[in-house]
């Protein structure tokens, strides 16, 4: 049902409407006084509300999505090993990688056995969504802070190895390089915790059947079958925690 | 003689209107931006006051477009009607009081004629058919419409507006505006400055309100109104076309600026301060000349100030507001006047 419109009664100032002005004309003024004041303040960005774009800019979070970067490790070789996962992740299927094997006396240029011989990033095509990112084993590919992609051709807007670590370099400069993450516990395949867990659901199995068999109305079996639901969750959800642990 | 002065004093107030109609276009960008916690244009010279000449500039280069469809004549015609009017209103009303140059006495006052205000009202209904020419030629339905609700709309309002006028004559006992003037001098009542705005509250409500609509500004812009009919009688214009329909309206907004200062504020004199009493001849003239514009800036720059705190009223409302509210109370406070004048004098 829509909602009734209930028709707010007037006061007579209200109605007279030209006290109300007044009062709108007060608040107006307020904002003029004090914006007026603002821009006669000294420094770029003055009026709260306003960046005047090439003198201020907004500062970006540390895991703002802008052009991509290769990146490098502390002995300053490409992370970066080919493997094309990053190139599998996106959905905009932007990235172009070939590998090629690391030739002799190139080691110290890069990190892996292998290395990218191409890279190339279509910002044509990038929906900056960071899939990449998060898809390579390396750490390698990030997603930097540079937010000024416009181009006036299309061939500029293919960032090439080169572009990347261009953008790398640029974002170490400034400081802007994302801050290391936490490395991910990697989950061991723990056998005897799956048993435990097997053993766990069949008592909840055995302990629903005994129910049912208790039950009589169709409700109740209902909720019976909704506890073992959550019962197997449950056991799932320790199974987890003691895969993580070990 | 006497006509080189009288052309020096034309062109000397006619470029006067014109400079600050095109300021008055900075400073509504501008006071509309700090308004509503924006910037505006700042970039053209300092604190963007270079802005008028560069809108001027695009205006003028831009491309003299004109629809297929519309009546060439017409279409023309529409910003010359809508231009001659708000450049010509001006002529009547005092920009200062006298000045004396070489044992000469020039009166400030392009022509000081008995009819005074009359012309003034007449001038100004002219200007409609500036906005209905322009919007019938465009031949498009938002111009139409724009130019017809213009019509309504100054008809409705020039009735309340022509009301307040004629109580201040009742008060004044003459049409013409230098005398009006002229007569704001001294205290009323013992402590109030003679000014008739104490003598005349509610004729001067009325005459502002009118005068609002009288300029199709906002709270009243229903011509322009661009959330309903694109931008009214000016959809089709463009370039230095568009651009007179707009400076036109500025030039408007001078007028009934300094019409109101005449009739209401005092014209020239300062309250309680009689400056022709310690001042030289010649500095006396510049001084009232510059009290006066002073005294009409404020009420243009406070054309701006409700422009962007009132929204738009509803063209039902528009029209209720001017027949059933607006009408009555100046036919009362003719009334009133009437009556005070009658049992006073």
């Amino acid at each position: 049902m829509a909602k009734p419109v209930v028709k707010k009664k007037y006061t007579l100032t209200e109605r007279v409407y030209l006290i109300e002005i007044i009062k709108g004309l007060g608040l107006t003024f307020k904002h003029f006084v004090f914006n007026v004041k603002a821009s006669f303040r000294p420094g770029p960005h003055t009026v709260p509300t306003c960046w005047q774009y090439p003198e201020d800019r907004r500062e970006i979070a540390p895991i703002f999505r802008g052009a991509h970067m290769l990146m490098l490790d502390e002995q300053g070789r490409i992370k970066c090993v080919g493997c094309g996962m990053c190139a599998r992740a996106c959905p905009a299927q932007c990235i172009t990688v070939k590998r090629g094997k690391v030739a002799e006396g190139e080691e110290s240029k890069y990190a892996g056995k292998t290395y990218p011989e191409e890279f190339v990033v279509d910002l044509t095509r990038c929906i900056f969504c960071g899939f990449c990112e998060e898809a390579c084993p390396k750490g390698a590919i990030v997603l930097g802070p540079e937010y000024e992609l416009a181009q006036y051709t299309r061939e500029e807007c293919q960032l090439t190895k080169e572009g990347l670590l261009a953008n790398y370099y640029k974002a170490k400069e400034e400081g802007k390089l994302k801050p290391p993450k936490k490395p991910v516990p990697v989950a061991a395949p723990a056998k005897p915790a799956a048993k435990k867990a097997g053993a766990a659901k069949a008592a909840a199995a055995k302990k629903a059947a005994a129910k049912k068999a208790e039950a009589k109305g169709a409700e109740s079996k209902k909720s019976d079958a909704k506890g073992a639901e959550a019962k197997e969750a449950e056991a799932k959800k320790a199974e987890k925690e003691q895969k993580s642990e070990g | 003689m006497n006509w080189v002065i009288a052309i020096i004093k034309v062109v000397f107030i006619w470029t006067w209107c014109l400079l600050w109609a095109t300021v008055m276009t900075w400073a509504e960008r501008r006071g509309s931006a700090m308004i509503q916690d924006r910037l505006g244009p700042n970039r053209a010279g300092p604190f963007g006051l270079f802005q008028p000449i560069a809108d001027g500039i695009k205006l003028f280069t831009k491309e003299e477009f004109r629809p297929k469809t519309a009546r060439k004549i017409l279409f023309n015609l529409g910003p010359i009607l809508f231009a001659i009017p708000a450049f010509s209103a001006y002529a009547v009303i005092p920009f200062g009081d006298k000045i004396v140059i070489g044992g000469k006495e020039i009166i400030l006052q392009v022509a000081d004629v008995n009819i005074g205000f009359l012309y003034v009202v007449a001038i100004g209904a002219l200007a409609v058919y500036g906005i209905v020419v322009g919007g019938w030629g465009s031949n498009n339905k938002y111009s139409i419409l724009g130019g017809l609700r213009s019509t309504a709309q100054l008809i409705s309002y020039e009735v309340p507006w022509g009301l307040a006028l004629l109580a201040a004559v009742f008060v004044y006992g003459t049409f013409d505006l230098r005398q009006i003037a002229l007569e704001q001098t001294g205290t009323f009542l013992g402590f109030l400055p003679n000014w008739g705005v104490f003598k005349q509250p509610l004729g001067f409500l009325i005459f502002t309100v009118a005068a609002y609509a009288e300029a199709n500004r906002v709270p009243f812009d229903l011509p322009e109104a661009e959330s309903e009919i694109v931008a009214g009688y000016h959809t089709e214009y463009g370039g230095m076309r568009l651009g007179l329909y707009l400076f036109g309206e500025y030039v408007n907004l001078y007028t009934l600026s300094a019409l109101c200062v005449t009739l209401y504020f005092g014209a020239w004199n300062l309250p309680y301060i009689d400056m022709s009493k310690f001042l030289g001849p010649i500095s006396y003239g510049i001084a009232s000349f510059i009290v006066f514009w002073l005294k009409v800036m404020v009420f243009l720059l406070s054309f701006i100030w409700v422009r962007w705190t009132v929204p738009r009223f509803r063209y039902d409302q528009v029209m209720r507001l001017g027949w059933k509210t607006l009408i009555p109370l100046a036919l009362f406070n003719l009334l009133i006047t009437a009556l005070v004048i009658q049992l006073t004098v």
